[in-house]
């Protein structure tokens, strides 16, 4: 009943899953850290990624080019991340603190419904799949859809190079100056919503990469950003709220344990096993594994 | 400033709602309940509402009913109880219908036949299945679809066919997928069937069915019964493919998905050899009217219209000669009529409802048939009947 | 020659309190100045107002000459006009090495001339035991020490300290008057500093503003101001009986 290889079988699509569940989740967490505000419409964001990523692959590359539509598709989410920001929330942030949280959240909960209903409007409830023409690949004992290998390792190359922006880079520095310290920040010269804007944009731009990415592997279609939704903010609360570190281990630990939940107890609860880690984690360590106690503005 | 930006991203995030205009003392309201988005399967809503939405038209082109216009009323039930019942309050209360066709999804006939019993407004449901939509013997409770007795013994017939042992039910946790389930092991005991079967369940808003095909592999079924509706039907035979269940075991779909288009361009490369239940084959002669909802359809559509098209169709239909025929535009004398009448839909055969025993209350059932693609890309028309099963 | 730093007739209202009232001081190229006064006198009103942190109701800043109003923080910041905390804000998940290095995100250093500054200034904050250790792991004397060493890592032209020796051990107020000493005779910069320990104004400030219930109440040496008797009585708060 417990064969080695159903373990390992297991175990390997947990951790590919929990990798593309941290992509989805490092951008909530991220966009907090530095602007101190939750994106509500992040599953929203992911959904355009994964329509764009659709449109582009089935319209005009075909599906051999997926890999030259995925940075497209992410970049254009981007530049609706900055044109959102510019527009809707850079005006919050001259508003004293106090009132911020609730317009944030006002205003992003306004855009997932927006664009919601333009989806389903536009393109209509059915779902749409870029299709994919890369082979089933074996994982050990595994086999797996060649799509899923390609979301998990692009994910991997995409977590990669974030880390290495944040810590090897002069705009990396900002970026984490600014989580720490907004007033510290300007007083240094920087201009802070002007990375609001950056950030913003690259926070949504990574949930549309997660979009693009699994758009062949969980179908396209007006409400495939849910699972975004769901399994990010779980992931942000077993994390901790504002921690990287902790996106990608809760990550990894919710696919672990919805995977394992799934093959060896019941498999009908399978989204059930990740609430029982968050309830246990908000009973035990209510900040979140990595999550910080508090910050000077 | 700010204001006028949230202001309009609100007028913009409601206006694809319902559409609830008021109408003239001279129409004649009738709703309908569909699901129309996620988790509900929008695409079975939508062609039960061009069927519907068709029949109206054609209804007031030939002078509507008694002089009268009828005006249609659409709502999304999402594939969701509390939707659906919300949906059918808002079109008794507001809308002031007099009757409200529809219903895809099990779980939301039966919760709304539960508000329907007290607010008078009968129900039609066309391609919910359930046996409590109509065993509960409601008296607003109408259903022109096969219920899931009907179904099961179709599949155990084509399971005696064609030999097979082991049978895999993959079924979502909804009243469709749990009483499908439940009906088959039950036939199985009462019909001596002798088969071994396995149950495996998932929550329809899952979007990885990994664990579930894994032991659905390592039990090394004869056939696989594929009871999800809507995106975890889709998924369910793309990760079969992968993870190397399918082609090899053969997979039966539980409902007619498979003769949408939507199929083959999600599943062009997955989607031959697949087996599916289906209610309506070109081999089953249509009523003149039928042929001339048909005819609407190809020119309107430029596809031929499918089981959800023809029993929107066909509801509405029904509901007018009721209207006509029966005594009025009014929920009680509707109910009356129905019963007691005998009505003209899209098959040659008439459709009455009776108040018969069990699950057969107030319901006509098309008959059963399972087909199988044999080829990709291959026109649900031409697939091959393999079953075809009716109700004695 | 323009001044330094300039304001003038600055006021600024908080709902019923009026926090700065018509302030005007010149602080001369080259200068330390010190600006002392009770609780509450507007002390920091005064040096938000001048760093862009509040937004004037009226009246002006001028740094060399050219006015400072209604530009943005980072905007003044980048003008060379640089500013330290009461308390100390500081990168806390960022090394020692790395809040110094922070400094050069508006300016880009040329080649390696930025890591030998960071070194030099490693020396003389004498935190250099200490370079790659997060900044929320330093002693309050230790974080004030960090906090001067990054505000004189940017090439200012002039300083605006706000009670930089509150609550430190003498040792290392020490350290931090011979930054300023050394910062003011190497580069020329200016300073205005906020202050409650009369004995280092008097050491560092050849004159002292006195600002009380946000006026400028009085301009002079040390020992000046301090026998003018409304100082005085500012500072007791009631009339000697």
């Amino acid at each position: 009943m417990f064969s080695t290889e159903l373990i390992v079988q297991t175990f390997i699509s947990g951790v590919m899953i929990g990798v593309l569940y941290a992509l989805m989740a490092l951008g909530i967490t991220f966009i907090y850290s530095i602007m101190r505000m939750i994106n509500w419409a992040m599953g929203e964001f992911y959904m355009i990624g994964s329509y764009l990523q659709y449109m582009l692959v089935a319209l005009l590359l075909g599906p051999d080019l997926w890999w030259l539509a995925i940075p497209i598709s992410a970049t254009g989410v981007f530049a609706l991340g900055i044109a959102v920001q510019w527009g809707l929330l850079k005006p919050i942030f001259r508003k004293p603190p106090e009132t911020r949280d609730d317009y944030a959240t006002v205003v992003t909960l306004a855009l997932l419904l927006l664009f919601r209903s333009l989806a389903t409007g536009i393109a209509g409830p059915n779902q749409f799949t870029p299709g994919s023409n890369l082979p089933v690949i074996m994982v050990g004992p595994m086999p797996l859809a060649g799509a899923r290998v390609a979301a998990f390792v692009f994910a991997l190359v995409a977590l990669a190079l974030f880390w290495g922006v944040l810590r090897y880079t002069w705009y990396g520095l900002a970026l984490r100056a600014a989580s720490q310290s907004r007033v510290g920040v300007q007083t240094a010269g920087i201009d802070v919503l002007g990375i609001d804007r950056m950030a913003f944009g690259i926070g949504v731009a990574l949930a549309g990469l997660a979009g693009a990415l699994l758009a062949p592997v969980f179908l396209v279609f007006p409400t495939d950003g849910l699972v975004t939704t769901v399994k990010g903010f779980e992931i942000v609360v077993i994390g901790g709220l504002g921690s990287i570190p902790g996106a990608l281990i809760a990550g990894i630990l919710l696919g672990l344990i919805e995977s394992f939940g799934a093959a060896f107890i019941d498999s009908a609860y399978q989204n059930i096993y990740g609430f029982l880690l968050v309830l246990a984690i908000l009973v035990l360590r209510p900040t979140g594994l990595f999550g910080e106690r508090g910050r000077e503005a | 400033m700010k204001r006028r930006g949230l202001l309009w991203a609100g007028v913009l995030a409601t206006s694809f709602g319902a559409w609830g205009v008021s109408a003239r003392a001279q129409d004649i309201n009738v709703g309908l309940i569909v699901p129309l988005s996620a988790p509900g399967d929008a695409t079975g809503g939508q062609l039960i509402r061009r069927g519907a939405e068709l029949a109206v038209d054609m209804v007031n082109q030939q002078g509507g009913v008694g002089g009268k216009k009828l005006k249609l009323f659409v709502q999304d039930s999402q594939g969701t109880p509390q939707a659906g019942v919300a949906a059918y309050r808002r079109l008794v209360t507001e809308d002031k219908v007099v009757a409200v066709p529809g219903f895809f999804h099990s779980s939301v006939a039966i919760a709304v036949n539960e508000v329907a019993k007290e607010m008078g407004v009968p129900t039609i449901s066309v391609q919910a299945s359930a046996s409590d939509i109509t065993a509960k013997h409601y008296d607003i409770a109408f259903r022109t679809h096969a219920v899931d007795p009907v179904r099961v013994s179709t599949w155990m017939e084509f399971i005696k066919q064609k030999g097979y042992k082991k049978v895999s039910l993959v079924a979502e946790t909804t009243d469709y997928g749990i009483g499908l389930t439940e009906e088959t092991i039950a036939q199985n005991k009462s019909g001596k069937f002798g088969l071994d079967i396995q149950k495996v369940t998932f929550d329809n808003k899952a979007t990885d069915f990994t664990p579930q095909l894994l032991q659905v592999k390592n039990f090394k079924p004869d056939l696989v019964i594929n009871i999800g509706v809507g995106q975890p039907l889709d998924l369910i035979v793309d990760q079969a493919t992968t993870i190397g269940l399918l082609p090899n075991t053969p997979m039966l779909i539980s409902y007619d998905a498979p003769t949408r288009p939507q199929w083959w361009k999600l599943h062009e490369k997955d989607g031959s050899g697949i087996y599916f239940i289906a209610y309506y084959s070109p081999k089953s002669p249509l009523s003149d009217i039928g042929q001339a909802f048909a005819k609407a359809y190809r020119d309107k559509y430029k596809e031929d219209p499918v089981y959800g098209a023809l029993n929107g169709f066909g509801a509405i239909e029904i509901l007018a000669q009721a209207i006509k025929n029966g005594g009025g535009a009014e929920p009680k004398a509707i109910v009356k009529a129905l019963e007691s009448g005998t009505y003209k839909s899209w098959p040659t055969a008439p459709v009455t409802f009776p108040r018969a025993d069990g699950v057969y209350w107030h319901n006509w059932v098309p008959p059963v048939l399972i087909l199988h693609y044999t080829k990709p890309l291959q026109d649900w028309k031409e697939a091959e009947i393999v079953v075809q099963y009716s109700k004695k | 020659m323009a001044a330094a730093l300039e304001a003038i007739g600055l006021s600024k209202r908080f709902g019923g309190l009026q926090a700065a009232n018509d302030v005007t001081l010149a602080v001369e190229q080259g200068e330390v100045r010190g600006l002392i006064g009770p609780n509450g006198a507007g002390k920091t009103t005064l040096v938000n107002l001048v760093t862009g942190v509040y937004q004037a109701d009226s009246g002006d800043v001028k740094l060399a000459g050219e006015s400072l109003i209604g530009l943005a923080m980072h905007e003044i910041a980048r003008r060379g006009l640089v500013r330290s905390f009461q308390v100390t804000r500081l990168f806390g998940s960022l090394t020692v090495r790395e809040n110094l290095r922070t400094a050069f995100l508006a300016r880009r250093p040329a080649d390696m001339d930025g890591e030998a500054r960071i070194e030099r200034m490693l020396d003389l904050t004498t935190l250099r035991a200490l370079a790659d250790t997060h900044a929320k792991k330093l002693s309050g004397g230790q974080r004030a020490l960090l906090q001067m060493g990054c505000g004189f890592m940017v090439p200012g032209s002039c300083y605006v300290l706000d009670e930089p020796f509150s609550g430190i051990n003498p040792v290392i107020k020490d350290a931090i008057i011979d930054m300023i000493v050394e910062v003011n005779r190497q580069a020329g910069a200016t300073f205005l500093i906020v202050s409650h320990e009369m004995a280092i104004v008097r050491r560092l400030c050849p004159k002292v503003t006195v600002m009380m219930e946000g006026r400028v109440a009085a301009h002079g040496t040390l020992d000046e101001v301090a026998r003018l008797p409304e100082v005085v009585a500012g500072y007791l708060g009631k009339a000697l009986e």
